[in-house]
């Protein structure tokens, strides 16, 4: 203040003040560090030479020059002086600097020499569970590490606007495409999922170093050899963005439960799944989203493989002779699943992957595994089936896994060093991720080719372009980063093994939303109305995966093509649409229009949506074999991933009708990858849980319930959705249980 | 109400009379009062996805009924037959077929063809009824692999009156369904909803165990061809206001109720256990 100031018996200061009465000299200037002082105008000129040296290296552009720098340190200093104000802060010289900056054309300058950051407002919103982002991720609770986050993200997300290059920044920001987790652009590379048995010959350092955390052996013993596995994926995600997993976990677990008994196997899997639902401090605060492959036997690739365990490669023992344990603890998962926690309520993660594959339908020992995945779809819903019989997933001689948000990845088993891989040899081991997502927005692009078919695909191929330029540039920046030890945990070499991930195998994935709506403008039809609407939606499909086909050829990198998830694009990109291309996204924006636009003025977070990737409308009136019968052609293409949904509803399903229905989908579709959505009432009161979406307990009568439902590819309560999500909810078109 | 081309009305007719020797074909041969079919059902028929083909009209008036939009039959709902056999061709998901309703016994005619088509495309077949054409389900029994037969009650006339919501509800061709479906090879499937108030007291529960041991129930069940099931009442769905204002019962009830019955393969269907669950499960 201006009066604590005045009395402050330091010289400097009292001298300062004096001559601001004669109005010659700048205010004396409050700085973000704490501290008070005189006003320099060569401190602007240092700052504006060494801050906008960013552009050279951001931009390739040239930074200011120390003449350019010192006119507009001195307008500014002028500017101050006609303010006639009692005091100045550093970010108020800063923001008069960037006027200035613009004025003179120095647009980029100010880019990097910007502050970023967010209005007081909008922070104390924050704290107060509203306002910025509250539903963008319905994994977030609101706590206190959640307000830390949302505040740093929003920091980092304008930052990274501001450091990628304008015109891809500017895609994002219209809504072409979306860049997906935005706010790890610089510092994460997206999902993982591990090979285990790296850390049971290794051993673990949380950090990645070994210098901050303590670092533990290999384990010898099985309840540590979970606490291993749980804290390897809590580690792992302080380092990426996106889902952690564990392939073939069954399997890589078995050598520590060989002589387990039901009742310590079922001890064992309880623990692992109140561990990864119970280590509350990932990204702010929220369990690890996480996702486990669960096999019922040891697949072919494996057979021969020596064990990996006990910080050995064992030379008598493969895990073919595993076969026993590796079923009896995918029955102990799914049977722990199905009791859920205390309170009777499900595990929401790990998601269980239970893989499909011929053997496991054909030889009736493992009907029981593949019944009680089918009771575990029926009471909770949480069932993912990973369906490895379609021969494009390539799951029999190759290594493949759907994870978190339902990606794909895989290795062709004619890969080079797959097999020293699967021997473990030197340490060489599997190591399947992503780097990144960038999801394209359909609808936009049919829009752009003003309804004209070659025109259409002109503008997928330079909207993909675009997409295809981010991701290269997210791959660099990340491998930079890897290079320096700055993703630690990724890039830890334990005992001169190599790097736990292989950065260089991580996918790049494009992602798309609104196929539906695409042909819809394109042909007047839905994809489930007209078999021209089909065979557009499948053109397109090929033509999209062709153009990434010729990505992979001139980069060498690992390009795949998915549906995304879009808990939160599916909406962004229907309301960037409403904003700009209003005449045609209102004719094909899903939801409730009228209601979105009424609020579009107040709130981004309305109740509309697009289909999700080559889905159908979630509310078309249509058989699920019908359904089917579409979706599925586009699977052997989504080799990046794809799910399709069954819409239960509430009712209670019948465990082996679903099971067989399960066998049908396995075995005669092309579906790599399904789940059985049931909404779920939980009553708070008395634990009841129970299908539908009701408002009060059938059997206490309470209204404290709480509605869960699978949002995209994930099960979260409902009220923490946004509102196109709760919109979709409500339209969805489920299969009906009488 | 139905309009015929030439047969009489059967959603009137059939009340209360049951109407032993009526062809019970829909108004005429190639169509049938169905207004709705569920493509995939996980949950109509035991263990199997299932397409289930809801005829319309019916007998009774049953104030807990959840189906009753469909209890009269009116034109909207004609369908042809020949759509719903190529609908049964198309179905690629599923391994049953279940005719429910209304009572599939009114139209006795469209139900054999339909039975027929679906039987030749290897799918198991079955029936929901209310047991009181038992001339007409002696005739289907041949090709049925599962017969769901309403047990409202206790047995008697003025019970079933109570809960059915008509004057003569004729409990004694219900008793002749029971024994015949009992006797034959068809999988049988007796079900109560149990509504607290109208037909929850234990003695109701007693007499009717022991009807069914009369009627042969624990020789078939015993061998696994027989159970019976008591299914929460849900008043949410109910039709009428009366039932609608009602309270579901509880699990412990429904336990009660069927620990009274004293009968073998006894299951309990409620929201709060999940799917159907048996007596020899909840004792464990």
């Amino acid at each position: 203040m201006p009066t604590n100031v005045r009395v402050k018996p330091v010289s400097g200061v009292l001298v300062m003040t004096e001559v601001i009465m004669n109005g010659k000299l700048p205010p004396p200037v409050r700085r973000s560090d704490g501290v008070i002082v005189p006003f320099n105008k060569d401190l602007i000129v240092k700052s504006l030479l060494k801050e906008t040296q960013l552009v050279k290296e951001l931009y390739n552009e040239r930074p200011l020059t120390e003449e350019e720098a010192r006119m507009i340190a001195d307008e500014v200093q002028d500017e101050i002086l006609g303010m006639r104000l009692k005091m100045l802060s550093g970010p108020l010289i800063r923001e008069i600097v960037n006027v200035k900056l613009l004025e003179h054309g120095f647009a980029k300058q100010r880019n990097v020499y910007t502050r970023v950051g967010m209005p007081l407002y909008e922070v104390y919103k924050i704290d107060n569970s509203d306002g910025y982002e509250s539903r963008e991720n319905a994994n977030l609770q609101p706590n206190p590490e959640t307000f830390h986050k949302k505040k740093a993200d929003f920091l980092s997300k304008e930052s990274y606007l501001l450091m990628i290059p304008s015109h891809i920044a500017d895609a994002h920001l219209r809504g072409d495409i979306h860049l997906h987790d935005l706010e790890y652009w610089g510092t994460r590379p997206f999902c993982q999922d591990w090979d285990l048995r790296y850390f049971f010959h290794y051993g673990l350092m949380p950090d990645g170093t070994g210098t901050h955390t303590s670092v533990a052996g290999p384990a010898k013993h099985a309840e540590v050899a979970i606490l291993h596995a749980a804290k390897v994926l809590g580690a792992a995600q302080t380092n990426f963005a996106g889902g952690q997993g564990f392939f073939n976990f069954t399997v890589f677990m078995a050598p520590y439960l060989k002589d387990f008994d039901s009742k310590k196997l079922h001890q064992t899997a309880q623990m692992f799944l109140y561990e990864m639902t119970q280590l509350y401090v990932a990204r702010g605060g929220q369990p690890v989203f996480s996702s486990i492959q669960i096999e019922s036997g040891v697949p072919k690739v494996w057979q021969d493989a020596p064990v990996v365990s006990h910080g050995k490669k064992w030379t008598d023992l493969r895990y073919g002779d595993l076969e026993d344990t590796v079923h009896a603890f995918a029955v102990a998962l799914l049977e722990e699943y199905l009791k859920g926690d205390a309170m009777g309520k499900m595990f929401n993660f790990p998601k269980p992957e239970v893989v499909q594959r011929a053997r496991y339908w054909d030889d009736k020992a493992f009907e029981d595994v593949m019944l009680k995945a089918a009771e575990l779809s029926a009471k909770f819903g949480s069932t993912y089936y990973d369906n490895m019989i379609p021969a494009y997933r390539g799951g029999e001689d190759g290594v493949s896994c759907f994870q978190c948000c339902a990606y794909s990845f895989s290795e062709d088993g004619k890969s080079e060093n797959f097999q020293k891989k699967v021997m473990f040899e030197d340490g060489a081991h599997f190591s399947m991720g992503g780097m990144q997502v960038v999801t394209v927005n359909l609808p936009r692009v049919a829009y752009k080719s003003g309804g004209d078919e070659s025109r259409l695909m002109e503008v997928l191929k330079s909207t993909m372009d675009m997409a295809k330029e981010a991701l290269m540039l997210k791959k660099t920046t990340i491998r930079r980063q890897f290079e320096r030890g700055l993703i630690p945990f990724a890039s830890q070499r334990p005992r001169g093994a190599p790097p736990a991930v292989d950065i260089d195998n991580l996918s790049l994935t494009i992602g798309f939303v609104g196929m539906n709506e695409l042909v819809q403008h394109m042909t007047g039809y839905e994809i489930h109305e007209d078999p021209s609407a089909q065979k557009l939606a499948l053109k397109v499909l090929i033509e999209m995966d062709k153009i990434r086909k010729s990505y992979s050829e001139e980069t060498g990198e690992k390009f795949s093509i998915a549906r995304t998830p879009a808990e939160s694009a599916a909406q962004r990109f229907a309301v960037a649409d409403l904003i700009h291309y209003p005449k045609f996204a209102r004719e094909l924006v899903k939801g409730d229009l009228e209601k979105g636009l009424s609020l579009l003025n107040d709130t981004k977070d309305i109740p509309v949506y697009y289909s999700n990737g080559a889905h159908v409308n979630v509310a078309a009136q249509l058989p699920l074999d019908q359904r089917l019968s579409i979706e599925q052609r586009f699977f052997p293409i989504l080799k990046g991933g794809d799910i399709f949904h069954v819409w239960l509803g509430e009712a209670n399903p019948d465990p082996e009708a679903l099971m067989k229905l399960n066998m049908r989908l396995a075995k005669q579709s092309w579906v790599g990858y399904w789940s059985h959505t049931k909404d779920i009432t939980v009553c708070r009161d008395c634990g009841y849980v129970g299908g539908g979406l009701g408002s009060n307990c059938p059997v206490c009568g309470s209204r404290s319930v709480k509605n869960y439902s699978r949002i995209t590819g994930y099960y979260q309560d409902v009220s923490s959705w946004n509102a196109a999500k709760r919109q979709e909810l409500k339209d969805r078109y489920r299969v009906r249980l009488s | 109400m139905s309009v015929g081309c030439g047969n009489r009305s059967i959603g009137s007719g059939g009340r209360g009379r049951g109407g032993g020797g009526d062809s019970g074909g829909g108004v005429c041969e190639d169509e049938v009062y169905a207004p709705e079919i569920t493509y995939l059902s996980l949950c109509d028929y035991p263990g199997e996805p299932a397409i289930v083909i809801f005829f319309s009209g019916c007998n009774y008036r049953c104030g807990y009924c959840q189906n009753w939009k469909i209890r009269e039959q009116e034109r909207p709902h004609l369908a042809r037959i020949d759509r719903i056999e190529r609908i049964l061709e198309g179905g690629k998901m599923v391994t049953a077929c279940k005719v429910t309703g209304g009572e599939p016994l009114l139209q006795l005619g469209a139900l054999m063809r339909i039975a027929r088509k679906a039987k030749s495309l290897g799918y198991k077949f079955g029936i929901d009824t209310n047991g009181s054409f038992p001339e007409r389900l002696s005739a289907m029994l041949p090709m049925l692999d599962l017969v769901s037969i309403d047990v409202k009650t206790a047995l008697n006339e003025p019970e079933y009156t109570k809960v059915t919501g008509v004057d003569h509800p004729m409990v004694s061709r219900v008793v002749e369904s029971i024994r015949a479906a009992l006797a034959s090879c068809a999988f049988v499937d007796l079900r109560m909803v149990v509504i607290p108030g109208v037909n929850d007291r234990l003695e109701i529960a007693r007499s009717i165990g022991e009807d069914l041991g009369r009627l042969g129930y624990r020789e078939k069940a015993s061998a696994g061809g027989a159970c019976f099931t008591l299914a929460e009442f849900v008043p949410e769905n109910a039709g009428s206001r009366e039932y609608a204002a009602m309270r579901n019962p509880s699990v412990d009830e429904l336990v009660k109720l069927a620990e009274a019955l004293q009968l073998p393969n006894v299951r309990i269907t409620h929201r709060a256990l999940g799917h159907c669950v048996s007596m020899e499960k909840i004792r464990s």
